[in-house]
């Protein structure tokens, strides 16, 4: 019986992405307006009453409806009384991804591209909650764990989706049956045995150069050798021509991040308990990546008291910016919920909203495309029926470089749980 | 032992001294039942509220003020099934399947760090339920969550039997076959239909019992089982409630088919997929209480119970005038109470409606109306005063108040 909840799941999925591509193919490359709402740019103060002209997916005007002239040929998508805002962007995610961790620890070479899937309902999720960006990249449990993809929760395939393949490389801090000490020493190991290949690939060719400048190899032969491609990826880390997203659990793991990070272009992603060690984070060169719990009680083993950290606020408090994390499921997953949670903490807004905006965009080295709306970004923004933190809130439109991508009023999963008949077809057909 | 102090915590109470009043003002208060009050004034002295009203409400001499501006008052939040951690709740005694003479106060570590941190939620009162593992596992408690002793926690003893149904009473049991016998998963039943069994043939028991009792007749049972028999004959004579968990569609069903059959009224628990059976829950006249409205999916062993939560729930049932109460559960994915009451409002439920779901509706439920659920004159001091509105998921329990007790001064 459970392949005819299966196949229900599928309709509905099929039916939601059918409905989607339909409103998507319609304004493709068009003129898209957004007018009328109270438009939160995140790069300056909110505009009030405002219009956002989306031109070939990038955004040609921004300003008050009077000032704006709109197109008589665009589509306009009005926002009247509602918030318009970028949407969200994710800067470390294992969601949409089947097998986020190869078994085998030193894989650099392996692509998270390969493990994506388009039709998890992760991407749909994404949509509902104004996600319009999603980095996704190998899980903690590596050591090193191959290369992530920026991608649009958006179309039927990986190559729809991608919008970067040069996000960087996964290292993980994370024990792997062994102690801390060995995952270290594992790592330093991967490192320095690329540094050798290195070392011995440019002193062969050094050699090869010298022969031939000596005539001892014929003038026109090639240096052919090419780089080992199961070690290539960990070259261009040692050179930093990529950006290595390094996990770091806790605490104990702190000191090493940071010495790593002296030699390679580190993003620290950060596991929960790492607040014993926030000062010495505060010498991050790259904002940090929280993660998706930002407040958990600690036991006094004596006293068995209990304290609770809010880890968003101890890090905020140390100056340390940060992009926020979601998680795969329960309140975690929406990013309403996380925003709050900071604001509940003692964070103010606009830093909140930085965490899911210009700071992940700043990790990815997109600032100049996503994060804020601002003349000459990408089109990727979001209307929401009202204040985008508070729980009564919905994402109604999501706008992806000019494509309207979801309408929360075709969205039939939504439409299931909220409006589930009492005697629905899934009661006796599923059990 | 907690029991056997319980006549003591009338000695204890009535040796409190007369307090100064103690007054909030200028908060918006919820009381609980009715519309909320701007700009309010709660009076209260001796671990009671006093007077509740608007600005214009006397003020006592020698009262000590405490000002509220911005602040939000709402009761203090009761979840009618707090699992709570594992070493206060989840008492799941596994010598055999039906222990209703059990006590889950037995069981209790009144000094355990989750009252404070319940508590430190905005929770005041809790309902303390054996756990999930037994057909049926004991009597439940009501406590409150901060108390000047442990002992005067305890608001109710004996406040409820629970039946569980559906997949986890037998998860785990084996039949007996060869190898050491002294296993606790080497015990019956092994099936959902076999959990039926045990619950029904208690009750056939018990009923013989009370045929007996009536008849005169010399019984041939142990004092243990008489006990436990006796406990069932008042669930079967309407006066102790059988707290039935049911999530899946079927389980609530059979819920009701065993109610009716021996002809008690239950109170339904979990009820994720309550919103397939409206009809009948709202012809039995039942409470339902539902776990953790914010999850769409039930997480952990009761996952295998097959039941799909959906947003709606809450509001048909709101709709279809079956009362409900919101808890927390056993669904290790629930959020704080006022969390759980919030997304019931993001989900279709008015303010007031999410509210009394974990307020005035639960006391009912407990049967401790007269004292906790609403912010009236006589009743409990007991309320939270939250930074802002408590709908907001912004918003944090500043202070919580029991009895006229700031407990967040002494945690």
């Amino acid at each position: 019986m459970t392949s005819t909840r299966e196949s229900q799941t599928k309709t509905a999925l099929s039916a939601f992405l059918f409905s989607a591509l339909v409103a998507a193919s319609a304004n493709a490359q068009g003129l898209v307006a957004v007018k009328g709402g109270s438009v939160h740019t995140m790069h300056g103060a909110v505009i009030e009453n405002a219009t956002v002209l989306i031109e070939n997916g990038r955004i040609s005007k921004i300003g008050p409806v009077a000032e704006i002239e709109v197109p008589w040929e665009a589509k306009v998508l009005d926002a009247t009384g509602k918030v318009v805002l970028p949407t969200y962007i994710l800067a470390h995610s294992q969601g949409g991804v089947r097998g986020a961790n190869e078994r085998m620890e030193n894989v650099a070479f392996v692509k998270i591209a390969d493990a994506l899937d388009p039709s998890s309902p992760f991407f749909e999720d994404c949509l509902r909650s104004g996600v319009g960006t999603v980095h996704a990249i190998p899980g903690n449990q590596t050591l090193l764990g191959g290369a992530g993809i920026v991608v649009r929760p958006f179309g039927r395939t990986v190559e729809d989706m991608a919008v970067s393949t040069q996000s960087g490389l996964k290292l993980s801090l994370q024990a792997q049956g062994g102690g801390r000490l060995l995952q270290i020493r594992k790592l330093r190991r991967a490192l320095d045995d690329a540094r050798e290949y290195l070392a011995d690939f440019d002193r062969r060719k050094a050699e090869f150069e010298k022969e031939q400048k000596a005539l001892a190899i014929d003038k026109d032969k090639k240096w052919t050798e090419e780089w080992d491609r199961t070690k290539k990826p960990i070259l261009d880390l040692l050179q930093k021509k990529t950006r290595g997203w390094l996990y770091v659990p806790g605490s104990a793991e702190v000191p090493e991040a940071m010495r790593l990070q002296d030699e390679l272009d580190l993003v620290l992603v950060l596991g929960p308990q790492v607040h014993r060690a926030i000062d010495a984070l505060k010498a991050c060169k790259h904002p940090v990546v929280l993660d998706e719990t930002l407040e958990f009680f600690e036991t006094d083993p004596e006293t068995r008291e209990e304290t609770k950290i809010r880890l968003a606020k101890l890090i905020h408090d140390a100056g340390i910016p940060f992009a926020l994390s979601l998680g795969q499921g329960g309140p975690t997953s929406y990013p309403w919920w996380q925003l709050a949670a900071c604001v509940r903490q003692g964070i103010d807004a606009k830093t909140a909203y930085a965490a899911l905006t210009t700071v992940p965009a700043q990790l990815l080295s997109m600032q100049d495309q996503i994060g804020t709306l601002e003349v000459g970004k990408l089109g990727n923004l979001q209307i929401t029926t009202g204040d985008p933190m508070q729980a009564t809130t919905w994402v109604e439109t999501v706008v992806l470089e000019g494509e309207v991508v979801y309408e929360r009023s075709r969205d039939q999963r939504l439409k299931y749980l909220l409006e589930a008949s009492t005697t629905g077809t899934s009661a006796s057909g599923s059990k | 032992m907690l029991r056997r102090a319980l006549p003591f915590v009338v000695l204890a109470l009535s040796a409190v001294a007369q307090d100064a009043p103690v007054v909030y003002r200028g908060a918006q208060l919820w009381p609980g039942d009715g519309a909320p009050i701007a700009d309010a004034v709660l009076v209260i002295q001796n671990g009671r509220v006093q007077n509740v009203g608007g600005k214009s409400t006397t003020i006592p001499d020698g009262a000590r003020i405490v000002e509220c501006a911005g602040a939000v008052i709402t009761p203090g939040l009761i979840d009618a099934a707090w699992a709570g951690p594992v070493p206060v709740a989840d008492a799941n005694e596994q010598s055999t399947e039906i222990t209703p003479s059990l006590h889950v106060l037995d069981n209790l570590d009144p000094q355990h760090p989750a009252f404070a941190r319940v508590r430190n939620t905005g929770v005041t009162t809790v309902h303390l339920m054996p756990g999930t593992r037994s057909v049926m596992g004991g009597l439940s408690a009501v406590l409150q969550t901060w108390a000047s002793d442990p002992t005067s926690m305890v608001l109710r003893d004996e406040a409820t039997l629970r039946l569980v149904l559906g997949a986890e009473p037998s998860m785990g049991n084996r039949a007996i076959r060869g190898g050491s016998v002294d296993s606790i998963y080497y015990r019956r039943p092994t099936t959902r239909m076999g959990v039926i069994w045990s619950a029904r043939r208690a009750f056939f028991d018990a009923k013989e019992q009370i045929a007996e009792t009536q008849g005169g007749q010399k019984t041939t049972r142990t004092a243990q089982e008489q006990r436990d028999l006796s406990v069932l004959a008042r669930v079967l004579q309407g006066t102790l409630p059988l707290v039935t968990t049911a999530r899946s569609e079927q389980d609530l069903r059979t819920a009701l088919r065993l109610a009716a059959e021996f002809g008690y009224t239950p109170v339904i628990d979990e009820a994720q997929d309550a919103y397939m059976v409206v009809d009948e829950l709202q012809k039995s006249r039942v409470v339902v209480m539902v776990a953790a409205p914010s999850a769409n999916a039930v997480g952990g062993p009761a996952g295998q119970d097959g039941a799909e939560p959906r947003y709606s729930t809450l509001k048909k049932l709101q709709d279809a005038g079956v009362p409900f109460v919101i808890t927390t559960g056993t669904n290790q994915n629930a959020v704080d109470l006022v969390r759980e009451a919030m997304f019931a409002h993001r989900f279709g439920l008015t303010r007031e409606q999410a509210l009394a779901a974990v307020t005035t509706q639960p006391a009912a439920l407990l049967a401790i109306q007269d004292r906790k659920g609403r912010l009236a004159a006589g009743m409990d001091a007991d309320f939270v005063v939250w930074s802002t509105d408590p709908f907001d998921p912004a918003s944090t329990p500043t202070t919580v108040v029991i009895r006229g007790t700031d407990t967040t001064q002494k945690p």
